[in-house]
């Protein structure tokens, strides 16, 4: 009874006022319901309820349960009187989420919602309907009114010994019914009495005004400048957590996820505490940076050559929108009471995490220049978005948004930054290129061996420096360290002792100092004398003659031989197909067993498969106006199908099934496909049997015709030979 | 973006680009609290350590003037983690203090009982300490002083030590500047120590530390005990105070092998100190014959093991720790710091240098090339005798005979490890040969002949590593040494810089067999000085005989 007048009640709503609900609830126009009365269900249903009512902060949530300790139907001057005049304030925004509804006698409650808060709402009891004469309540022994000061707040249950020979405390309630007997054991308050006793107001702590926050000033410069570095840190931390699982791929748990022992390791590396270290190895993983490839190992991938030649702001504005929207909690991890969750592995994601951080970074942009009291913050937090399935965590969730904000640089020194704030509004530009410091081109070589870049060095610098120093300190400059073995690997790498010399002479500020020239030349003259290689067979011979031959010898043209001495030939081929090509031009190898070490040289390790990053859940990505708009509009048309095809079930229907000729329907069909009408087509199936169907017409192609229809709600393919006619509804 | 001179880096490194112009002003603020780590050419690193933090908190610098002086000379902004970690680390200095009550003797006292009870908890405080005295304070075994102060360092609850010092015995002390002045940095440094209490000045070889020793004596003001190497040393010491004092010859005595002299100020080795009779140190009583009221240690970074724990006995006098190169391979820099104090006074060689105190100096490094036999033999040596047979290496000899040769007028000190070759040298040369073995008398004879230039070559053993002045030494040929030790090669140069009468540049030469083990050694041997800003020319033994050089 009550969903039909609710589904009355959607359907007279205007399309701004559709408009709005949509927006507000996204959740009950996706997918698109067929029509009202659907509609109806879904804003019903619990699922949806719970999730508009968390959207409530604690005022409208207290407005809310009011409500539901009124009778419907309720006037606003009821709900007001048992809250606060404010709460004139919030009963729109209430209606607005169809939380609340106007009928003609008054406001009504979706029938879902008492359920949804319980029998008890506010510890309220059930009403009494006994005539009850509240004066009686003052003159009541002080016992009584010890039991009716434990029962005013709720639960309103208590339990008693035996109904039938309670104590005389409540034998006098029971007798005055103010208190009802509920069972054997146990009495209720009823809620007049406790509404009474309240003073006629439901809560005893109206929360009508935010809690305010408070905080320190700080000035925005020292706030944006303290962002920057943050900024220019976690990039940092970013790129150098990932070249150091190149170097070193951990192995994944076999749950997944990244091990205690590997997370210190990596936190050690990059110099910060393991809770950190977690929390950038989740935002490289969100970002498709790195994955977990099928032989368990977390590795970088191709994504993160192509991110380290975009620009600053670009990386830091994905980085932050992706860890703004998902569902996955770095924090979780390492905790004392959740030992298993581990960074990377698949218990990370809560459902109201996105929501939390949205809620927090709200607070911090809405409070600018304030670097606020935590507990304040939580507080506010808190009256904001009240959650009430895990509050806990909620308020954990929060403390951890703010630790990580200001790792990622949205705030300096607990002050939302000129980039966060610049970033939250949407700006294009956030200004992170202008103030990040220039990145510099020059080093400064000392003659203790080391260098020092005074700066961020430009990347390919960088990149060079990295093949042929040890990096000793990091941060805003970084310090190398030149060493035999640092230098070995730059020569591995490729590179000559002259060139190394060359690139530092080109790229040093100050002259060469000798000792390094002369490591550099000492390791470069050593280097290499021993050659190693990987080939997949050899070719050798006592008689060098008949390895030239062979090398000379054209019909083995085809075949990649290299001499690697005066009696070896090399080549990449199987040894097989060698034997069986120098077979066939003529000559008698013998194969030989005998494996070889291999080696193979260093490459920047990369995984093979695609990025992909984990899926964000519990959030509905909020739709576009045009998909409420158009939400709007197949409603509307659906409700006319309904109409329509209800009609249809009626015996006499069947005749106005519409008839054209099949010209007649192809021109029909091209005029209503213009003017976007909804149309009514009789359409043949494989049997012949003619059925009526409500469509709106998308397009004509290959002699189908394409189309949504109102039934399904599917688009879908109809034959227009089949279609027996065409009429506008 | 400011556009200072320092460059804070997140591992709590401090970058001072000493190009800068306002790089000198930032030294200056920068000193209290960092220590100073390397200062080779243009940038200079220091390093905020809990040490550094916590002295800087005893001088009387509060967190936030080091956090305004951090941000104040950044290039960069500074990360936030070190500005939370200074503001925290400085925090935790002095909810602790020691203090003498008069009726409980030594007691430890806490504003923050939770601290108290924490440590008072952990295993290596407790036997140190006496009767809980109310909830705030408990008792401390007195003799316990330097352990608790020790431990409590190591827990991260440093102790703010208001125990104070014994004056020690009064014995009038003044310096005589007569034709001589104390100079700007040894005022300094003698200051940074008295007003510190204690704790340790490091100065460059050749720079004056017996003056800095006198200058403390003369603040102190009592008797004092003055540890040194050995006897030359404690020869030299009683020379220079004799010169530079009021002492007079009998206030001074000597503690050696040879004699047992106990004065109003006394000079004893370190080896008479651990001597050992009948498996008790006999000598250490010596710490407790006078009401001391102070002790230097010279050349602290030697300080033996004995030493250093009886050391933690003797909190309450007051100590001095003289060294020039506070590097110990065996890594014992914090033990030094914690049992005879943080360093008071430190400044980089090339400083003193350019003020003119210390010789200028040239480092070269000649590469000699074993001969194609000796490498065979290099290469099928076992690992422990590899070091020897390149060190040694015959071509070396040459090289050493071809340098005399072109500094046949100046005074040159050959100093190698092995007294084989040695040996040979001196025999090649034909010069003399100090060694360990050498008489302390004919040791003092030939350097008494060396200081007045009629020797003109020496050959030394490591006997001659530290404190033996040599003002005109001017060239020193370094052959062989202990494996990469980084303090013997500075104290080895540190022979050489004492400013000659002509201003002349010093020379050190370090022989180095190319592409063994000896170049890994020497590498590591010089990056004591390299980071000191001294760097090392490298030419070939070719080169020498050819005279390009």
């Amino acid at each position: 009874m009550e969903t039909r007048s609710f589904t009355d009640y959607l359907r007279g709503l205007d399309d701004t006022a559709l408009l709005t609900l949509f927006a507000l609830r996204p959740d009950i126009v996706s997918p698109v319901p067929p029509e009202f009365s659907s509609l109806a269900i879904r804003a019903n249903s619990p699922p949806s309820l719970s999730r508009a009512i968390e959207s409530l902060n604690e005022w409208q949530f207290q407005v809310l349960e009011a409500c539901t300790a009124l009778d419907e139907p309720m006037t606003e001057r009821q709900i007001i009187s048992l809250t606060d005049t404010s709460a004139k304030f919030v009963i729109p925004h209430l209606v607005e989420m169809a939380l609340l509804y106007r009928s003609e006698d008054g406001f009504w409650l979706p029938g879902s919602l008492r359920d949804l808060l319980g029998n008890e709402p506010a510890g309220l009891g059930p009403s009494s309907v006994a005539k009850l004469s509240m004066k009686k309540l003052d003159e009541a022994p002080e016992a009584s009114k010890k039991i009716l000061e434990r029962l005013v707040w709720g639960p309103p249950r208590g339990s008693v010994g035996d109904i039938r020979n309670p104590g005389p405390a409540i034998a006098w309630l029971l007798k005055e019914k103010f208190l009802i007997p509920l069972d054997q054991r146990t009495v209720v308050l009823p809620r007049n009495v406790a509404l009474h006793l309240r003073g006629g107001k439901v809560h005893r702590n109206p929360a009508p005004n935010p809690p305010t926050l408070k905080g320190k000033k700080i000035e925005q410069k020292a706030v944006d400048r303290a962002a920057i570095a943050n900024i220019g840190t976690v990039l940092r931390w970013c790129e150098e957590i990932l070249n150091f699982w190149s170097e070193e791929p951990p192995s994944a748990l076999r749950a997944g996820g990244l091990g205690v022992r590997d997370l210190k390791s990596t936190a050690e590396h990059l110099g910060v505490s393991e809770e950190c270290a977690a929390f950038i190895a989740e935002l490289v993983y969100l970002s498709g940076l790195a994955l977990i490839d099928p032989d368990g190992r977390i590795l970088p991938t191709h994504t993160f050559d192509l991110w380290l030649t975009q620009s600053p702001q670009l990386r830091w504005r994905n980085l932050v929108s992706l860890w703004l929207l998902t569902s996955r909690v770095s924090g979780l991890v390492g905790r004392a009471e959740s030992k298993s969750i581990a960074a990377l592995g698949p218990e990370l994601d809560r459902v109201n995490a996105s929501s939390a951080r949205q809620v927090t970074l709200g607070i911090l942009n809405g409070h600018p220049g304030v670097s606020p009291e935590v507990e304040t913050l939580l507080s506010l937090a808190k009256w904001l978005a009240p959650s009430r399935r895990n509050s806990s965590l909620q308020t954990e969730l929060v403390r951890w948004t703010l630790r990580e904000a200001e790792w990622l640089g949205i705030t300096g020194q607990g002050v939302i930054s000129r980039y966060g704030k610049r970033f939250l509004e949407g700006d294009d530009d956030l200004e992170i290129e202008k103030d990040l410091p220039k990145s510099i081109d020059h080093i400064l070589i000392q003659g203790d061996n080391t260098a020092i870049a005074p700066g961020r060095l430009e990347i390919e610098l960088a990149r060079i420096l990295d093949s042929i120093a040890d990096i000793e300190s990091r941060g805003g400059a970084t310090v190398y360290r030149f060493s035999e073995s640092s230098i070995r690997r730059g020569l591995d790498h490729g590179r000559t002792g002259e060139e190394i010399k060359d690139f530092l002479k080109k790229c040093s500020k100050t002259p060469l100092p000798q000792p390094l020239d002369y490591l550099i030349t000492d390791v470069a003259r050593r280097h290499g004398r021993l050659r190693v290689g990987n080939t997949s067979a050899y070719i050798r011979c006592e008689d060098p003659t008949l390895i030239t031959q062979i090398l000379s010898d054209k019909k083995l043209e085809a075949l990649p031989f290299r001499r690697i001495a005066p009696e070896v030939l090399v080549c990449d081929l199987e040894a097989s197909e060698i034997i069986t090509s120098l077979r066939a031009a003529g000559y008698l190898p013998a194969a030989e067993s005998g494996s070889g070490i291999v080696l193979t040289g260093q490459r920047l390790n990369r995984a093979q498969s695609k990025p992909r990053p984990p899926r964000v859940m519990g959030e509905i990505e909020s739709p576009s106006e045009e998909t409420f708009l158009a939400a709007v509009r197949s409603l509307r048309a659906g409700e006319r199908s309904s109409h329509k095809q209800n009609s249809l079930r009626t015996p006499y229907a069947l005749g106005s099934l519409p008839r054209t000729s099949a010209n007649e329907t192809l021109e029909l069909l091209h005029t209503f496909i213009k003017e976007t009408r909804t149309l009514s087509i009789g359409y043949a199936d494989n049997n012949g049997a003619v059925t009526h169907r409500i469509i709106d017409p998308l397009s004509i192609s290959a002699g189908s015709l394409i189309a949504r229809d109102h039934g399904t709600g599917d688009i879908q393919t109809f034959r227009i030979p089949r279609i027996t006619g065409v009429a506008p509804l | 973006m400011s556009d200072g001179p320092l460059i804070v880096q997140s591992d709590k490194t401090l970058l001072l680009d000493i190009d800068h112009p306002l790089s000198t002003e930032c030294r200056r603020a920068i000193a209290p609290f960092a220590e100073l780590e390397r200062s080779p050419e243009h940038i200079h690193t220091y390093r905020l350590t809990s040490l550094g933090l916590w002295n800087a908190r005893a001088a009387g610098h509060d967190a936030e003037q080091v956090i305004d002086t951090l941000i104040k000379y950044s290039r960069y902004a500074v990360p936030h983690s070190i500005l939370v970690d200074v503001a925290e680390t400085m925090s935790r200095y002095g909810r602790l203090r020691l203090e003498s009550d008069p009726v409980h003797g030594l007691i430890l006292l806490t504003t923050d009982t939770a601290v108290l009870e924490e440590v008072i908890r952990s295993k290596k405080i407790a036997p140190l300490l006496g009767v809980r005295i109310d909830a705030q304070t408990i008792s401390v075994h007195a003799s316990q002083r330097g352990h608790i102060k020790q431990s409590l360092l190591r827990l991260g609850w440093p102790a703010e030590d208001f125990a104070g010092y014994v004056d020690g015995e009064h014995h009038e002390i003044e310096l005589v500047e007569d034709g001589w002045k104390v100079r700007p940095y040894q005022v300094l440094a003698a200051e940074g120590f008295w007003h510190g209490g204690s704790g340790v000045v490091v100065l460059p070889c050749g720079a004056g530390k017996t003056i800095v020793g006198a200058a403390a004596m003369a603040h102190a003001k009592a008797t004092t005990l003055i540890l040194v190497t050995n006897t030359i040393a404690a020869r030299q010491w009683r020379e220079e105070l004799l010169l530079r004092t009021t002492l007079h010859d009998d206030e001074i005595g000597e503690y050696s092998g040879s004699k047992k002299e106990i004065r109003p100020v006394t000079i004893a080795t370190y080896q008479v100190m651990t001597k050992k009779k009948n498996g008790l140190y006999a000598h250490l009583d010596l710490f407790d014959t006078h009401d001391w009221g102070l002790i230097i240690y010279d050349e602290v970074h030697l300080l033996p093991a004995p030493i250093f724990r009886f050391t933690a006995d003797i909190q309450s006098r007051r100590r001095l720790g003289l060294t020039a190169t506070l590097v110990r391979e065996d890594g014992l820099e914090g033990e030094v710091f914690s049992l005879i104090g943080p360093k008071r006074y430190d400044v980089p060689w090339k400083e003193i240098e350019s003020q003119g105190y210390i010789a200028p100096a040239e480092c070269i490094e000649v590469r000699v090339t074993l001969t194609e036999a000796e490498r065979i033999a290099y290469a099928t040596a076992e690992p422990e005798n590899r070091y020897r047979l390149c060190a040694t290496t015959a071509t070396k000899r040459k090289v050493v005979e071809e340098l005399t040769k072109h500094h046949a007028n100046d005074q040159v000190l050959v100093i190698g490890q092995y007294i084989d070759q040695l040996d040979e040298l001196s025999l090649v040369l034909g010069v003399p040969l100090i060694k360990g073995d050498t008489p302390i008398k004919e040791r003092e004879r030939l350097f008494n002949l060396f200081r007045k230039g009629e020797v003109k070559c020496l050959v030394v053993s490591k006997v001659a590593n530290f404190s033996i002045d040599l003002p005109d030494a001017t060239v020193a040929i370094q052959v062989s040494g202990a494996f990469g030790s980084r303090q013997e090669e500075a104290q080895r140069l540190g022979r050489i810089l004492r400013p000659k009468s002509d201003g002349r540049t010093a020379r050190f030469y370090s022989l180095v067999a190319r592409d063994t083990i000896d170049q890994d050694f020497a590498q590591n041997r010089q990056r004591f000085l390299s980071e000191q800003g001294y760097s090392y020319r490298i030419i070939d033994a070719d080169d020498v005989y050819q005279g390009k050089f």
